[in-house]
């Protein structure tokens, strides 16, 4: 019988990715080429964020994996189950219990710790494919810092709607140096980047690249120095389920009225448990 | 002096070592009869002065499109010096722009050197609006406040006469005519001191050309650069130039004030060209 190494991967396999993590870490937000395997995981989605995630645990990590905010949602319980299958380890829906956290769109409500590492899923690694589809030209331009093309298209987007179009993968300069992607979060999200406790790794298993915002790292969206940066505006909205104000909310059509719920469905238990509590 | 150019060269293809010896007009052609190579620029001298404007003709396939394109930079030389007063080292003395790394050469055409192509998918990017395509230097120069890059992109569509209403629609809406204004808008955006134009008008109508040509030069004396103009027209040449150079199998065969040249050629090439055409 084939013995199965702890968290899927034989040792060189991880090594390998743990010195394209580091590399990354030294570089924050730039992009490092990895040998991206082949994972017994639907393809797409999710396998450079699970590469990582099984490359860096541990026998006393606890993971939590979410897809767009939802613990239960089919793609995070199968990443999830891959996970605690070839490791062991603890996994919880509770932001603030595990030590792991993959995610796919969102960064959790719950504020992160030093203690805490959180693994984004990454579909289009490179900020520049919009302005420039020649990754040899990408890579030039990323070390010439030679980002006026990215900068022109937020000068159209100004010119004809006022802001930029874009909604999601909004692209932000880390440690005042390089331009990247944020992975598809939204606006939202954005200010969260910035200056968190937690390591922030980003896999993108397809285009076999992994990037890193080390803990404490300044993270800001472009923005010109005349405007100032939009989000989703959810003012006076609340959690249809919980109540919750001022967080990230899904929102749902019914009967022609829009509700709200929370995106973060762990942060949405909590804050229905804590409300039932102060009730009795 | 402006642009100073010594001994340029440029071999296309792998070269025998030869090649550049054994060509130029001298020998009656470009390309080497060792090994095959063709060369297109051959050991060219040139000065250019501020507010000088210099004119390059010849028959197709002299080598003026790479001499513009080893100036710009869109080509590396294989021999010879160019120095550009603009770029200048720690020492305060002019650099040989033939060695500009790609930051260096990015610098240099955002803020002092420009080119016109004849075709404008080579000068414009097509997925940017017309506008956007001019913000891109503004930008490029280090403007982050969109209320000023707006305005220059406006001042520039102007300045170029194209309609400020027309300024968020792609280059693809635009006229030929229009298309080499948005590229002079673009390539004024960047404050060149040298403007390079490689056959700015050809293929366009009479008419249109002339307009454009007209602005060309108002412009050039009004905001004061020097240019390099490469026309098979001697009309463009006689309308717009100084100093004219004529260039064959690579090399200068004769250069002079543009009145004297066209007049009075010494050279009997540039005698066939200006019969040819007069
Ligand atoms: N990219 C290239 N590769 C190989 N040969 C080239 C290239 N560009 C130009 N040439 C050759 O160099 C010579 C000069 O061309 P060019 O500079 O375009 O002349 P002109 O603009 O005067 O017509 C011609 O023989 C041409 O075929
Ligand atoms: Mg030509
Ligand atoms: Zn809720």
């Amino acid at each position: 019988m084939v013995e199965i190494s702890f968290a899927f991967f034989d040792e060189d396999a991880k090594k390998e990715i743990r010195r394209a993590i580091l590399k990354g870490i030294a570089l924050p937000g730039y992009i490092v080429p990895f040998a991206s395997r082949e994972m017994p995981l639907a393809r797409g989605w999710g396998t450079g964020g699970l590469q990582i995630s099984l490359s860096i645990i541990t026998e006393a990590d606890t993971i939590k994996v979410i897809d767009q905010g939802c613990d239960a949602s089919v793609n995070a319980v199968n990443i999830r189950e891959f996970i605690v299958a070839t490791t062991d380890v603890r996994a919880t829906s509770t932001t603030g219990e595990a030590s792991i956290i993959q995610t796919r769109h969102r960064v959790p409500e719950t504020a992160l710790t030093e203690e805490q590492v959180l693994v984004f899923q990454v579909p289009t690694p490179d900020v520049l494919t919009v302005v420039e589809p020649d990754t040899d030209k990408q890579k030039k331009m990323h070390a010439h810092l030679e980002y006026s093309k990215l900068w022109v298209l937020l000068y159209e987007d100004t010119a004809s709607f006022g802001d930029s179009r874009i909604a999601s993968r909004y692209p932000v300069e880390v440690n005042d140096h390089f331009i990247m992607d944020p992975s598809p979060i939204p606006r939202y999200d954005i200010p969260r980047l910035n200056d968190n406790p937690a390591l922030m790794l980003f896999g993108a298993g397809r285009e076999k690249r992994i990037y890193a915002i080390p803990p404490y790292t300044k993270v800001k969206p472009i923005v010109f120095d005349d405007r100032s940066f939009q989000m989703e505006d959810f003012t006076g909205k609340s959690c249809m389920r919980c109540g919750a104000e001022n967080v990230f909310f899904d929102t749902l059509k019914k009967d022609g009225e829009v509700q709200y719920y929370c995106s973060d469905s762990d942060f949405c238990d909590q804050t229905l448990e804590s409300r039932k509590s102060h009730a009795s | 002096m402006l642009l100073e150019i010594e001994n340029l060269s440029k071999v296309y293809g792998k070269s025998c070592g030869q090649c550049i010896a054994l060509t130029g007009d001298d020998m009656g052609t470009a390309i080497c009869p060792v090994c095959g190579a063709v060369v297109a620029v051959n050991r060219i001298n040139l000065r250019v002065e501020d507010n000088e404007v210099l004119g390059i003709v010849g028959e197709s396939g002299s080598g003026k499109s790479t001499l513009l394109q080893l100036i710009y930079r869109d080509t590396k030389t294989t021999e010879g010096k160019m120095f550009f007063r603009e770029m200048q080292g720690e020492d305060g003395e002019p650099v040989d722009i033939a060695g500009l790394n790609m930051m260096e050469t990015v610098l240099m055409r955002n803020t002092m050197m420009a080119m016109i192509y004849q075709n404008p998918r080579l000068g414009l990017n097509f997925l940017f609006s017309g506008g956007g395509n001019i913000a891109e230097k503004v930008i490029a120069a280090g403007q982050r406040n969109y209320e000023d890059i707006r305005k220059s992109a406006c001042y520039f569509f102007e300045k170029t006469d194209l309609p400020v209403s027309r300024i968020d629609q792609s280059p693809e809406t635009f006229s030929g005519g229009q298309q080499q204004r948005i590229q002079i808008a673009k390539a004024l955006a960047a404050s060149p001191r040298l403007l390079l134009l490689d056959e700015p008008t050809t293929g366009l109508d009479v008419s249109v050309q002339a307009q454009i040509l007209d602005m060309i030069r108002v412009l050039q004396k009004e905001l004061s650069f020097s240019m390099i103009v490469v026309s098979h027209d001697l009309g463009v040449i006689r309308h717009l130039t100084d100093i004219t150079v004529v260039m064959r199998n690579g090399s200068i065969v004769e250069q002079g004030l543009t009145d004297q040249v066209l007049e009075d050629p010494q050279h009997v090439y540039t005698q066939l060209l200006v019969s040819s055409v007069l």
